[in-house]
């Protein structure tokens, strides 16, 4: 019965119509091109694209309706009931080869040296369609002979341009970033940035993938390969945790480009500047291509027979090992890891990503976002009537996500409210964008189950924000990784998983889904990486010490041995200074990652592991979507698949991927109907693993800092006025992106972002040098201006080494304060 | 002869001020349509049998009987003053010379279709109509013909002015629309029509600047009066601007359907220099030409719709045997050429491939099988472009090539002009 009551059933009114005398039934409404095209007729198109407003004017899609005197564009002319459509007949033909004849007539024929000659959409469709022969014999528009660098990533050639405005309306209505328009008129029309110059460009390429000829063009990938000398692999991107499919083509064993491809993925033709630009960090030369081992203090590269007889002599088992996941490993690597560190090592304590507060927060941020029943796939829950974003710079952090919140809150019946201290794009999609303090997250989600309950009393942005969680019937929330890090992320957690049970008690369906930033977090909690779930998220025996717990029980002296895989936890644990100390008080550590990060490089054992493109296996995005990993290349130099070293270390005998996918499918019950084999570009969702609730509540232990009210402590402090938040950038991801020297190009240096307030007050300009001071660390950087952010909250991007933010942190005291001062 | 109605007043002195037009009946209409109910107003210019004088002649009553009567949705009047339309000058006239009569007919309209705000998109050039007509607002406001509680009637109405920054394609309604909205002056797609979803995707009316100037008139006289003059199916009066090589150019009002030679011979004084008519644009260059055997047509939608042109905005360019028709079509091309919005594939790029043929042949550089081309070319364009402009463009090529292909066969032969 519940069943039924959630699901709204639509009644839709259908119309027949006649396809060249084929009748079709299809929905009222529906576009004569999507009808011909489910009766089986191709109609080729330039303008068109399903996700994005229709345009109408390529005029490839002409048809003749019967009683209509002049051809009609099926891609933006509904279905009537009782239509006679003509899509192949000769008027049509004839109309279609003349447009062609028509775009033909100004588009330079440079298809030899064009990057995209082999996969245009031009070139197939003349081959296709076209006249024979043009009787164009007049002198061709020309804008410049030149190729137009618009950005350190897309070069543009307007001679090429045949103005299907994809490109326009991708930037515009998909990516929200609006740096591309119509400059001039006519023949002389030019879509380009204003003035060509790249104002506001998120360099996320996207113009280039939709371009249907080579005006927009990838400046990293020019005249690197032609498309048929390309080998193409499918794969997933390595980046955050949205999960989008990508293809990578190779030449000569070369990675040199990334694209998405347009019916695949939920990504679709969509990717970020990280995901479509930042591959460079594979086949980089920094990567590790040789185990290490330290002799008399000193990392020596030494053979991998050594390498393990030195780990299995060395390393310890028991309550005095630990082990350390990042979450960009696959879910095949990540059981392993804890196979081998619950079975061999013979402990549970295990964790994952160094930078969370403590196993009880990633505990309840599972409660909260119910990962334990399974995925929700991010169509369904964007259907909501009002989708609610907290602690995550969304744009920032899941640029894809960002565009399919956008799309789906471009229907006016949809409201969106936005909780984060920072402005972000998206911002210009909702209803209410909340401000606060970091750390106040609670207090914002009292104040809207307050209004709820008994109206009143919040201040006003809440208010009308909760007035339209009454209204809303259907409710998804995303829930930030940030949360994550509070010191008080269990209260802020509770007090959501309170308003969901409130909302669900007035009848409204709620659906809650992880926003997180690692490319395979939820699927590593699933695979066990957490100190008090085996996999499955069944409850361990014995509770393991999380990774804040094991650095103090390092200080304390009481680890010997640390498996570190893929973690640089000098970098990214929140107090950089304690966590060398307490790395440095282990006897043995093994770091096994691709680059020699400042873990690595305190590390007594270094494996060189694999990076994405050279490993098979599979990735659970934050909607719990198993996609398949695909190997694109051998792994660089002596470096080694991530599960052959797991497997030898442990002594398993896994001999690929797959096979450790069918054991992952008998403990995992959420993975049990997956067919590794069968996962293909739109991968499939995990079921749930048998268990609603880890009831938490009574077993939290009172974190330092936090209170019942779910405030964390904010203290004024005069002295240091800023609250400083750290994250991803748009175009970074951790401490892997600044290795892709593309990404590096778009942002090479941190910068330190505040309010446009906070600027006026201290007097500097955006684009300032100033200096960055707090828990006696200090660091210059540029100022940048964010107009609408909370004031009192600097930001600064955790990606790069140069600038190690993790040094403002001091344990035990959450969210880091700053001040921020011009430089003489 | 002909007694003016909508020019009856620009000879007086200081025909734009206020107190003027008050003196000579103004704003009584406004008064009397007041007091009216909207349906009656609307009947009445159906009544009237009042076809839009921008070009397309569509019947004004039906066009606003098509807005939806929900007193909650906003909705809007917006007066086309683009005059693009090269060897048009009728609205220019009525803005600068009798602004009121402009007013006056839209504060009606809106009343009758329920606007409570109206913009007139008035073409950039115009800046000294845009000067006059902002005056003329104001003057309105002062003596409350504009603004909150019309004449105590209840009624609220507000007038902006909106310039246009010179594009011919703003003239087409949609264009107009996204023009004002601050985006892009490209056309829309239809359907929606402007009548359901217009300027911010409310209801909305596009009338021309000589159609509104009409409506005080038919309010005042009655839409039997209006009905009476001209032609039955296309009556009233109509302005005609005649230009090119003729003794007398100007603007003349005359009953709709007097015949071209009429208006020509009669009015604007014959040819000059008592040379030959080669052949006449009667509606601005979209309209294809007619030639000296078409004289006798009378000037309404129907007829020269008959004789496969059209009325359009009533801008009648004459030619003499002087002229070489090639360079006339090359020249227009170019216009349509120049003004094309860039937006669809076969006015992009048919209207520059034909006007770099047409130069082609103009500068003495045709080939055998250019006529063919352009032919071909024009059916290529004609019908398949998103919006009227392509149409127009291949309907002014075609009349020329109509009545004029041997010229046209000369040129590229002899590489000169014929005669």
């Amino acid at each position: 019965m519940a069943d039924e009551e959630d699901e709204v059933e639509t009644v839709f009114i259908m119309a027949t119509v006649k396809i060249n005398g084929k009748e079709i039934t299809v929905e009222d409404g529906t576009l004569i091109l999507d009808a011909a095209r489910q009766a089986g007729f191709e109609i080729p198109t330039f303008c068109y694209q399903a996700r994005l407003s229709g345009l109408g004017s390529c005029r490839m899609c002409l048809v003749e309706i019967a009683g209509q005197k002049k051809l009609q564009p099926s891609c933006v002319t509904p279905v009537l009931h009782g239509m006679d459509v003509f899509t192949e007949n000769e008027t049509v033909k004839s109309a279609r080869a003349s447009m062609l004849e028509f775009l033909l007539a100004n588009h330079p024929l440079d298809c030899p040296t064009c990057d995209k000659g082999g996969e245009c959409e031009l070139q197939n469709f003349v081959f296709k369609s076209g006249p024979r022969q043009s009787g164009f014999s007049e002198w061709k528009r020309r804008f410049h002979d030149k190729d137009k660098i618009l950005s350190p990533v897309i070069v543009k050639n307007h001679n090429r341009c045949i103005h299907c405005e994809r490109c326009v309306r991708i930037c515009d209505e998909v990516v929200g970033a609006k740096a591309l328009g119509g400059i001039g008129r006519g023949v002389m029309i030019q879509s380009t940035g204003f003035m060509d110059d790249r104002l506001d460009c998120d360099h996320c390429g996207n113009c280039i993938e939709v371009c249907p000829v080579g005006s927009f063009m990838s400046l990293p990938y020019r005249y690197k390969a032609r498309p048929w000398d390309l080998k193409e692999v499918d794969t997933v991107c390595p980046y955050c945790a949205t999960g989008c499919q990508i293809t990578i083509g190779i030449r000569n064993g070369e990675v040199v480009r990334v694209k998405s491809r347009i019916n695949t993925g939920i990504n679709k033709e969509t990717l970020c500047a990280r995901g479509r630009f930042g591959y460079h960090f594979i086949q980089s030369r920094d990567r590790i291509t040789k185990p290490m081992v330290k002799k008399d203090g000193k990392l020596a590269e030494c053979s991998w027979d050594e390498a393990l007889s030195v780990i299995k002599q060395m390393f310890g088992s028991g309550r005095r090992t630990a082990g350390i996941a990042s979450a960009r490993y696959t879910n095949e690597e990540l059981f392993v890891f804890q196979k081998l560190v619950r079975e061999v090592f013979k402990t549970n304590n295990i964790d994952l990503d160094s930078r969370f507060a403590n196993k009880w927060v990633t505990s309840a941020m599972i409660d909260a976002c119910s990962l334990a029943a399974g995925g929700i796939p991010i169509f369904d829950a964007l259907k909501a009537d009002l989708i609610f974003i907290i602690g995550s710079a969304v744009s920032d952090e899941n640029p894809v996500t960002d565009y399919l919140i956008r799309t789906a809150a471009s229907d006016r019946r949809k409201t969106l409210i936005i909780a984060h201290p920072r402005r972000m794009k998206l911002d210009s999609s909702s209803a209410i964008s909340l401000r606060y303090k970091p750390g106040t997250e609670g207090e914002v989600i009292k104040g809207i189950a307050d209004f709820i309950e008994n109206g009143g009393e919040s201040t006003s942005d809440i208010n009308a924000a909760a007035a339209r969680f009454k209204n809303a019937s259907n409710i998804t929330m995303f829930l930030g990784a940030e949360i994550l890090r509070l010191a008080n992320g269990v209260d802020v957690l509770t007090g959501i998983a309170a308003l969901k049970a409130l909302l669900k008690r007035s009848g409204k369906n709620i659906k809650c889904l992880p926003l997180f930033d690692r490319c395979n977090q939820r699927g590593a909690r699933a695979m066990g990486i957490h100190p008090l779930f085996l996999p499955g998220l069944k409850k361990v025996k014995e509770d393991g010490m999380d990774c804040g717990e094991m650095l103090d029980a390092a200080k304390k002296g009481e680890i010997d041995s640390l498996y570190v895989l893929g973690e640089d936890i000098v970098s990214m644990h929140p107090d950089a200074r304690f966590a060398r100390e307490a790395l440095s008080n282990i006897k043995f550590k093994v770091v096994q990652d691709t680059f020699l990060t400042e873990t690595a490089k305190i590390a007594d054992v270094i494996l060189p592991g694999a990076s994405y493109a050279e490993k098979d296996g599979t990735f659970t995005n934050q909607e719990g979507r198993v996609q398949r990993l695909r190997k694109v290349i051998s792994p660089v130099g002596d470096s080694k698949d991530d599960l052959d070293i797991l497997c030898s270390i442990g002594g398993f005998a896994y001999k690929s991927a797959r096979e450790v996918f069918e054991k992952i499918k008998k403990e995992v019950a959420g993975y049990k109907d997956i067919s590794f084999e069968e996962l293909d570009g739109n991968g499939a969702i995990v079921t749930g693993h048998g268990r609603q609730s880890l009831s938490l509540k009574g077993t939290v232990p009172l974190l330092s800092g936090s209170d019942n009210s779910g405030q964390q402590s904010i203290k004024e402090d005069k002295e240091y006025p800023f609250l400083l938040i750290t994250g991803n950038h748009l175009f970074h991801s951790g401490r892997l992106s600044q290795r892709a020297d593309i990404l590096m190009q778009l942002l090479p240096e941190p910068f330190v972002e505040i309010s446009e307030d906070d600027a006026r007050e201290s007097g500097i300009v955006d684009g300032e040098k100033v200096v960055v001071k707090g828990n006696g660390y200090e660091a210059a950087m540029k100022l940048r201006i964010a107009k609408g952010s909370q004031k009192g909250v600097a930001f600064v991007p955790e990606n790069f080494d140069s600038v190690s933010v993790n040094m403002f942190y001091k344990k035990g005291e959450g969210i880091p304060r700053v001040k921020i001062v011009k430089l003489p | 002869m002909f007694e003016p109605i909508l020019l009856k007043n620009i000879n007086t002195h200081d025909s734009h001020r206020i107190d003027v037009y008050l003196k000579n009946g103004g704003y009584q209409a406004l008064a009397a349509a007041l007091k009216m109910q909207p349906d009656g107003i609307i009947q009445t210019v159906k009544d009237s049998g009042l076809r839009g004088r921008g070009g397309a002649g569509f019947p004004t009553g039906l066009k606003w009987s098509f807005i939806p009567k929900d007193p909650t949705i906003p909705k809007y009047l917006c007066c086309n003053a683009d005059e693009g339309e090269p060897g048009t000058f009728k609205d220019r006239v009525i803005i600068e010379k009798d602004p009121h009569q402009l007013i006056e007919g839209m504060i009606i309209t809106c009343c009758a279709i329920g606007a409570k705000v109206a913009y007139i998109y008035i073409r950039g050039e115009f800046v000294f109509g845009a000067e006059r007509l902002k005056t003329a607002i104001d003057e309105a406001y002062q003596k409350g013909y504009l603004g909150k509680n019309i004449l105590g009637s209840n009624f609220n109405c507000d007038i902006y002015i909106h310039k246009g920054a010179g594009a011919y394609i703003c003239g087409e309604e949609t264009a107009l629309l996204e023009s004002i909205e601050g985006r892009r002056g490209r056309p829309r797609i239809k359907p929606p029509f402007p009548a359901l979803a217009g300027l911010y995707a409310k209801p909305t009316v596009i009338n021309n600047v000589e159609t509104l100037s009409c409506i005080s008139h038919i309010v005042n006289r009655g839409a039997k009066w209006f009905a009476s003059i001209g032609p039955e199916k296309s009556p009233g009066p109509k302005l005609f601007g005649v230009s090119g090589h003729v003794n007398k150019p100007g603007m003349y009002e005359l009953p709709m359907g007097t015949t071209a030679r009429e208006i020509i011979y009669n009015h604007a004084g014959g040819i000059r220099d008592s040379r030959k008519l080669k052949a006449f644009i009667p509606g601005g260059v979209s309209a294809p030409m007619l030639t000296e055997r078409d004289l006798d047509t009378p000037m309404d939608f129907d007829s020269l719709a008959a004789k496969g042109t059209m009325l359009g905005s009533g801008g009648i360019i004459v030619m003499d045997e002087t002229a070489c028709i090639v360079k006339v079509a090359m020249r227009t091309m170019g216009f349509f050429r120049h003004e094309s919005c860039g937006k669809c594939t076969p006015c992009r790029e048919g209207t520059d491939w034909t006007y770099k043929v047409l130069q082609r042949i103009e500068r003495g550089e045709g080939k055998e099988g250019d006529v063919e081309l352009l032919e071909k070319l024009c059916g290529n364009i004609f019908g398949r472009t998103f919006c009227p402009l392509g149409d127009g463009a291949v309907m002014a090529l075609r009349g020329a090539l109509k009545h004029f292909r041997d010229e046209f066969a000369y040129h590229v032969k002899n590489k000169r002009c014929m005669g």
